[in-house]
């Protein structure tokens, strides 16, 4: 039980947490290098859930057991990642019988992350500019980048859009949507 | 004959300027607030309550209430059209909505959506009217291992969402039912894999991970495909309209799913996302095409929309009967009834019979109401269906971002739900369902709540020591079994047909 503990917090935690990348970095490295490298995709999920199973079961190992009853916090987690590792084995198990297809074909993958980056960084500037603004921008960008050019719609919808985010969440529902640190340094 | 006497002065209570305007500005605001993904039907009746101080309780309640009614359907409005669930309990309208409007009939699932919601509404409506009181003595008899032998009966519907990938749609809602873990214990009070991270006592928000999972995650795989050329979401056409023969064919699987809707509705804590998962569930069973679901099958758009709708009628029994709130909504409704000096319970029904009726009656003819501006507001949400895709997806990035961000004002949310999303995308790429994650996120709690409880009233033998309990958990195996050995039986003969490829 002493490592289990140890493994659970701290700096045991840390050493948990960088073994089980490394293993999962041995695996991926391995898969990736074998003739198993077109079910790439099928060994690696199953695998990526071990691990995290693995990593949530010391936790819940360390969790206080109540004496009297028996059930404690850590029972019905217990339960589910039980369940996970199950299913994950037997997918992996089935991905290296050959019982599952291969991984699918990768499309516009660059788009989807700049697509995402575009998100994180309209969130990003919603703390700054506040939501309105950086809303305009994120609607007209979003759309530009994905070659549409009919300006009248682009504003058009932009411009709706604010409108009915300031009467219906503003005004109506009383959401507080950031004002923007830097607009509020310069008008308070 | 008290009844009928009472239910028709409720009606003359309806005839006025001030209960009529109160119903259908109640609808079209329950209609709103549904199809916003983000605002949930407490959420729009908590957001009125203020506004009824200085109406009468019957008016109150009427406006109230049509709120309730109107969000469950309009939740369905964008499942349908673009895939994003505005209710948690629309996901199961999205299975079938949504393939529909991309096989160009939108207004197959906007019509079947509404209809089937209609009559659910009137069908759950009209069980509470006549059987409110035997069933909410029902409700308190319940006790946590029934809880648990339905919650468990819930998870088996995964079993037939499944189709070929079973062990996928399993270990998918596994990991709903873990990520609900996440949090303070609501029994012992231990921080569970929160990592100190003060956002996650509470655990993931529902709504902002229903969004990732199934709106964002649809972005992204409409980014990646890349096909944007073709301008519109669907090339629909005015003829794809059920036809009143199209509703008929639907009468059984309505029916039953109003029933099973209402029945779930009366347990506290279950829901309308568990009676509409559950009579997706039947409906499929029971159908002389279930591999057509999840692909488009009106059928599938009427069992979920009927029983989330008729849910309503059954949440009320407990609130009216026993005065006990069986969910969000109707815990903000119990307050707008004490703000009135009215309080629900067993008393209710002697001592305020015209509060009663009048609100029967008035959610009688919310669903009608409903249906005639469902009718009209139809054909303008289809036009959702054509809009570009270069406009659509960013503006649906927009409208998941602010949902997200008005659960709880919170940017831990609005980023939970682009990693949601983003973790969605990946894994519906490799085929693991999302729909059984939001499923074991809605009845982890239940589930472990009344485990719990029940081990500690009676030890692990409490579960085979009460028939209900027994009957629940009898069902939940077969519910489990037979999709899975039909499945088995499938994948074997189409392994003999392929030469074991």
């Amino acid at each position: 039980m002493g490592i289990i503990r140890y493994l659970g917090q701290g700096s045991g935690f840390l050493v948990l947490l960088l073994a089980v990348l490394f293993v999962f970095g041995v695996v991926v490295f391995a898969t990736l290098r074998s003739s198993r490298r077109h079910h790439a995709g099928r060994i690696l999920f199953p695998v990526f859930f071990l691990g995290l199973s693995l990593i949530f079961l010391i936790l819940l190992l360390n969790f206080p057991v109540k004496k009297q009853t028996g059930i404690g916090a850590g029972v019905v987690p217990l339960l589910w990642i039980v369940g996970i590792s199950a299913f994950s084995v037997l997918l992996l198990v089935r991905a290296l019988l050959n019982r599952e297809a291969k991984d699918p074909e990768w499309g516009h993958v660059g788009t989807v992350f700049v697509y995402l980056g575009w998100t994180i960084l309209y969130l990003i500037l919603m703390q700054y500019l506040g939501y309105f603004i950086s809303t305009v921008l994120f609607l007209l960008g979003g759309m530009y980048y994905l070659n549409y050019r009919n300006w009248k719609v682009m504003i058009g919808l932009a411009a709706g859009w604010l409108l009915f985010s300031y009467f219906a969440f503003y005004r109506l529902l009383f959401v507080p949507l950031p004002a923007g640190t830097l607009l509020e340094r310069f008008f308070g | 004959m008290d009844l009928f006497s009472n239910l028709l002065t409720g009606f003359g209570y309806l005839v006025g300027i001030q209960p009529a305007v109160a119903l259908v500005a109640g609808v079209i605001m329950g209609i709103l607030v549904g199809a916003m993904p983000g605002l949930s039907p407490s959420m729009g009746v908590a957001l009125l309550v203020p506004f009824t101080y200085k109406l009468s309780p019957q008016v109150s309640l009427i406006l109230l209430g049509s709120i309730y009614i109107a969000a469950n359907y309009g939740g369905s409005i964008t499942a349908v059209t673009i895939n994003t669930p505005g209710t948690p309990s629309s996901v199961v309208t999205s299975f079938d909505g949504y393939p529909l409007t991309r096989l160009g009939k939108p207004g197959v699932g906007l019509g079947t959506s509404l209809v089937a919601s209609t009559v659910g509404g009137i069908i759950g409506t009209i069980i509470l009217i006549f059987f409110s009181v035997p069933l909410g003595r029902l409700a308190i008899k319940i006790h946590p291992s029934e809880y648990f032998a339905l919650a468990i009966f819930g998870l088996a519907t995964v079993a037939s969402l499944a189709g070929r990938n079973w062990a996928k749609a399993f270990l998918a809602a596994m990991l709903g039912l873990f990520i609900n873990t996440i949090g303070i214990d609501p029994i012992s009070g231990v921080e569970r894999f929160t990592f100190g991270i003060y956002h996650l006592f509470d655990g993931f928000t529902l709504i902002p991970v229903l969004i990732g999972l199934f709106a964002l995650s649809e972005v992204f795989t409409r980014l990646e495909e890349g096909k944007l050329e073709k301008e519109k979401e669907s090339e629909f056409q005015r003829s794809t309209w059920p036809r009143v023969r199209d509703y008929w064919k639907l009468k059984l699987t309505v029916l039953r799913s109003s029933i099973i809707g209402t029945l779930i509705g009366i347990f506290p804590g279950a829901g309308a996302t568990i009676a509409a998962f559950i009579s997706y569930d039947v409906a499929k069973k029971t159908s002389k095409h279930p591999q057509t679901f999840g692909k488009g099958e009106p059928e599938g758009v009427a069992a979920a929309e009927a029983a989330n709708s008729s849910s309503v009628g059954g949440a009320l029994v407990p609130l009216l009967v026993l005065g006990i709130p069986g969910s969000a909504t109707t815990a903000v409704l119990i307050g707008a009834l004490m703000i009135h000096n009215v309080t629900p319970g067993p008393l209710l029904f002697v001592n305020h019979p015209d509060i009663v009726y009048s609100l029967f009656a008035a959610l009688l003819l919310a669903n009608f109401v409903l249906l005639v501006l469902g009718l009209f507001g139809s054909r303008l949400w289809i036009k959702v269906t054509v809009i570009p895709k270069k406009v659509l997806l960013p503006t649906i990035l927009v409208i998941s971002i602010v949902g997200s961000f008005a659960v709880h004002y919170s940017f831990f949310d609005v980023a939970s739900c682009v990693g949601f999303g983003f973790a969605g995308w990946l894994l519906r790429k490799y085929g693991f369902p999302v729909a059984p994650i939001v499923l074991g996120m809605v009845l982890g709690g239940l589930a472990e709540t009344n485990f719990r409880r029940a081990v500690i009233m009676g030890g692990y033998g409490v579960f085979f020591s009460r028939p209900a309990s027994i009957i629940i958990l009898l069902l939940a195996i077969a519910s489990f079994a037979i999709p899975l050995i039909q499945t088995h039986n499938e994948n074997k003969k189409l392994r003999a047909e392929t030469g074991g490829n």
